[in-house]
């Protein structure tokens, strides 16, 4: 789902790294970016996530590595003279200009006459859906508004590349939601290229055509948002994106089919796809799912594992059952809201059934 | 880009939130090059005129402590010192507690009040007290009407005329930091006070008054070190005979023309403010107004 | 606790008012002892003229003093706002290292008596020619004002968010643009204020003048000293209701852009 338009420009990223005396924020990063794609880079906070955006923007210059832009190495080259659009987490608007000057700005910058510069800045506005509100200041418009003055101020110069450092944390929830759809709709009708900098999981899967997960200044795993769900390439990414259950077990026998021996509930067999990790006879393992593959059974079938009801959450679109395992893991069931539970209550015991289809295994301990 | 150009770099360009070394550098010299030209310097020179001439040596420290004459006037500086800074203690705090109290167009004038010595020079505000405490001044008048004294009495030229002057100049300094702290204990101190059971004395006395020492403290550090050095009031309200310190440097330079003596008197006065201003530094808090982060 | 009549209340109260007379009475006795006619100073003053400050302008030696007084405050505002603007936007922009050696050199001179400053310039000074000159008054005046000034501007440019310039450098400006089209006009209230700060501690500052005056060319504040040693007649308070009126209207420009400062564009960007 990768648009590429020619409005947009290639990012290159080869091995970027970045070293504060001993600590590496940024550790070998390589990553390459079609002209016109949208990559969002996720991680927790000092995953270096921010520090290889302000590498590409020029703000920080890397230990390490290089970074090209169509082509050109641009790892040291001013960030004044990138010619690349920014938007920062504050929003990051000039409070002694107006509005319209804010936008113009970058036009000023590049030595257009006022009234074209102002031209085109109206235009700007309105494209972010602001149409007349040039002749306000910053602080008399809303949080949103002032993000989206910001959004209209980065790309007014038509800009081939869009990079956004977190730029809808400081906004409540229901204006993030109307401006990650802002943001799409921008991307698809510029077709330029977008680089997202953000810690919400949700908001990188639904926004970025490729999303970049980083830990610890390296990257876990690139590709698209369903991969990523539906296939986490490190135990991290698999506890990072979305709900997973984690139920420890061993790996008994390796080879066509794997078994494993999950605590009291027996050995299972699954299909030899199912590792994630390559896993050694004998290895302590985990068994990853997430809660809405999970349905409840009678204990004893295969695949199930019996826990005690601790908690039965109602949640109108779903249902949420959360037990506990003999071994002292819990484990979540998401059902459909309609889903009849036979008078179920806390305290009862209940399987919990793990499809084979659905579930990943990994080998334990620390990720990498 | 070669591994050799990025060093250049660091130095000469900036990288986002920060401007590069050398720009810093640029930018700090002037003033730098001012404080060490015209403070550290010439200061320092003073410092080794008076151990080196006329032949090194530290005679002329020697006669500042020893000589009875000048070791009195050391005395009598701290004295004075002292003096006014318990006074203005004492005149300072009822105004900042009431300061911390009072609201609207009270609020105003009594802070109008307390500002106005900052709108008139020291020099002018000293000439008025020559005035006020002359022989057929205020002063006098004011102590015949209220039956203390029967004559004119000599107020002017005495210690006391400069303690008094010195502590008219000086109560600012005392009262607003004192204010500042009292201001900034929150109310609900003494409300938990009262609920416990303290009466309003006590509640001071317990509560507001050990909260409020760290202004107590700097406001009394920044008074007794401003009077030590104090010249233009005990020079012209003073006698010749009582003089402090910088009355006593001022006459060694003027009229005796000994340098090195009058460079030993500012440097036992640097090193004697220098000490105590060290020791309280922690009442000082400059820093953190430079502890912006970038 | 307002409102209270109870004895300690107004006990209280009455100290204060008495304290506050303390502090302003002797100050305005100024203002009537300047018209009084005869030539020496009386309280309360007879008659009434405004001979003195015909006096005053009238005065060539007078004015000489003034016009120098001012001269050299104008050029420590200038030098002092310029030189403390550039150190401070170095230590909250620039590269770390010079923390402590800044902070200590810049409370050097408010902690350091002023007469310790004086016989020193004045001693060195002399050696080199600049003791009683213009620069010498300005370059002296100057290492006085520069903390005052820092502090001023550091306030302000605490508050100027620091992504506001590279914001600016991803609009395609170089950073000094960027300074000169986002910070500066940010500051620029407190920029102003510290220079108008400077300005007033020359033109009123006795201790370093008077050490540094020469026989001819006095401050001010030197030739208002030797007057009140020598000769006190009522031109002292004249020229003090003078100098009054001139600080007061400089300390309410300093004020009034402060305020504006913080009305208009300094508003943080969050909601």
């Amino acid at each position: 789902m990768v648009t590429t338009r020619a409005n947009g420009a290639s990012i290159s990223i080869d091995r970027l790294e970045k070293r504060f005396g001993a600590v590496r924020a940024v550790d070998g990063v390589s990553i390459d970016i079609a002209a016109g794609e949208f990559l969002a880079l996720l991680g927790p906070s000092g995953s270096g996530k921010t520090t290889v955006l302000m590498s590409i923007a020029g703000f920080d210059f890397p230990s390490d590595g290089r970074i090209l832009i169509d082509g050109a190495d641009c790892t040291y080259t001013p960030a004044n003279h990138r010619n690349l659009g920014m938007v920062f987490q504050r929003y990051t608007l000039f409070p002694h200009l107006s509005v319209l000057d804010n936008v113009a700005f970058p036009l000023k910058m590049r030595g257009l006459a006022k009234a074209e510069r102002h031209a085109r800045a109206a235009e700007a506005l309105a494209t972010v859906r602001l149409a007349g509100y040039g002749d306000r200041r910053p602080a008399q418009l809303s949080g949103g508004q002032q993000q989206r003055v910001a959004l209209a101020r980065a790309i007014v110069y038509r800009p081939r590349v869009l990079l956004m450092d977190e730029p809808l944390s400081a906004l409540d929830k229901n204006l993030r939601e109307e401006m990650q759809l802002e943001i799409k709709r921008l991307h698809s009708q510029l077709g330029i290229t977008v680089v997202f900098v953000t810690h919400d999981q949700g908001e990188a899967l639904t926004m970025a055509d490729r999303v970049a997960v980083l830990k610890d200044g390296r990257v876990q795993q690139i590709g698209p948002a369903r991969d990523l769900y539906e296939r986490p390439a490190t135990l991290f990414t698999a506890g990072f994106i979305g709900e997973m259950n984690f139920l420890p077990c061993d790996a008994a026998a390796v080879g066509d089919t794997i078994e494993v021996r999950v605590g009291t509930a027996g050995r299972w067999t699954l299909p030899a796809g199912v590792a994630v990790d390559p896993l050694a006879p004998g290895e302590r393992a985990l068994l990853a799912i997430r809660p809405e593959r999970v349905t409840l059974a009678e204990t004893g079938a295969s695949n199930v594992v019996p826990a005690r009801v601790g908690d039965i959450v109602y949640a109108g679109a779903a249902l949420l059952v959360i037990g506990t395992a003999e071994d002292g893991t819990e484990l979540r069931a998401r059902l459909p809201g309609a889903a009849d539970l036979r008078s179920l209550k806390p305290g009862d015991t209940v399987g919990f059934h793990f499809p084979a289809e659905a579930i990943l295994l990994y080998r334990a301990g620390p990720a990498r | 880009m070669t591994a050799a150009a990025r060093p250049r770099l660091r130095f000469l360009s900036s990288d986002g939130r920060r401007i590069g070394t050398a720009a810093t550098m640029l930018l700090l010299a002037p003033f730098f090059a001012l404080l060490i030209f015209a403070f550290l310097y010439p200061l320092g020179r003073l410092l080794a005129v008076s151990v080196l001439e006329p032949t090194p040596t530290i005679d002329n420290y020697v006669r500042v402590v020893g000589n009875p004459v000048y070791a009195k006037v050391l005395l009598r500086t701290l004295w004075i010192s002292g003096l006014v800074t318990l006074l203005a203690l004492v005149l300072a705090y009822p105004v900042a507690f009431v300061m911390t109290r009072v609201r609207g167009v009270v609020a105003a004038f009594v802070t109008a009040c307390v500002l106005l010595p900052f709108w008139s020079s020291v020099l002018a505000r000293t000439a008025a007290w020559a005035v006020l405490l002359q022989r057929e001044g205020v002063a006098n008048t004011l102590l015949q009407w209220l039956g203390i004294t029967d004559a004119p009495v000599r107020l002017l030229y005495t210690e006391g005329a400069v303690v008094v002057a010195m502590t008219h100049v000086l109560l600012p300094f005392m009262i607003l930091p004192i204010y500042g702290a009292l201001r900034n204990i929150p109310p609900d101190y003494m409300r938990a006070a009262a609920l416990l059971g303290a009466g309003r004395g006590r509640a001071f006395l317990e509560v507001m008054l050990p909260l409020s020492l760290p202004g107590v403290a700097s406001g009394s550090i920044l008074v007794f070190l401003t009077a030590l050095g104090f010249f233009v009031t005990p020079s012209l309200l003073g006698s010749p005979q009582e003089m402090m310190i910088a009355t006593l440097i001022s006459q060694q330079i003027r009229e005796v023309l000994d340098w090195p003596f009058a460079a030993a008197l500012v440097g036992v006065l640097t090193l004697v403010v220098s000490l105590i201003a060290l020791a309280f530094s922690k009442a000082v808090r400059f820093d953190r107004l430079m502890r912006a982060e970038a | 606790m307002r409102g209270r009549l109870d004895p300690s209340t107004l006990m209280l109260n009455a100290a204060v008012y008495a304290v506050l007379a303390f502090i302003v009475l002797p100050i305005i006795t100024i203002v009537p002892m300047s018209f009084g006619e005869n030539n020496y100073l009386e309280f309360p003053p007879t008659g009434f003229t405004f001979a003195w400050y015909a006096e005053y302008f009238g005065d060539r030696r007078w004015q000489a003093a003034t016009m120098l007084s001012l001269q050299v405050a104008v050029l420590t505002a200038i030098a002092a706002s310029v030189i403390g603007t550039m150190a401070t936007y170095a230590m909250v922009r620039g590269a770390r290292g010079l923390g402590s050696l800044f902070q200590v050199l810049l409370i050097g001179p408010i902690i350091v008596p002023h007469i310790a400053l004086a016989v020193g310039l004045y001693l060195f000074f002399q050696t080199i020619g600049l003791a009683g000159t213009l620069p010498g008054f300005v370059i002296a005046h100057t290492v006085l004002a520069l903390p005052f000034v820092v502090f001023t501007v550091a306030a302000a440019m605490s508050r100027v968010d620091a992504d506001l310039e590279a914001a600016a450098m991803s609009c395609g400006a170089s950073r000094f643009t960027a300074f000169r089209l986002v910070t500066l006009p940010l500051i620029l209230p407190n920029v102003l204020s510290g220079a108008l700060f400077a300005f007033i501690i020359s033109f009123d500052e006795p201790v370093v003048s008077f050490f540094l005056t020469g026989i001819r060319d006095k401050t001010l504040p030197r030739r208002m000293f030797d007057d009140i040693e020598q000769n006190l007649t009522p031109i002292i308070p004249a020229i003090a209701v003078l100098l009054t009126l001139l600080s007061v209207a400089i300390l309410l420009g300093a004020y009034v852009l402060r305020t504006r400062a913080e009305r208009t564009g300094l508003a943080s960007a969050d909601d």
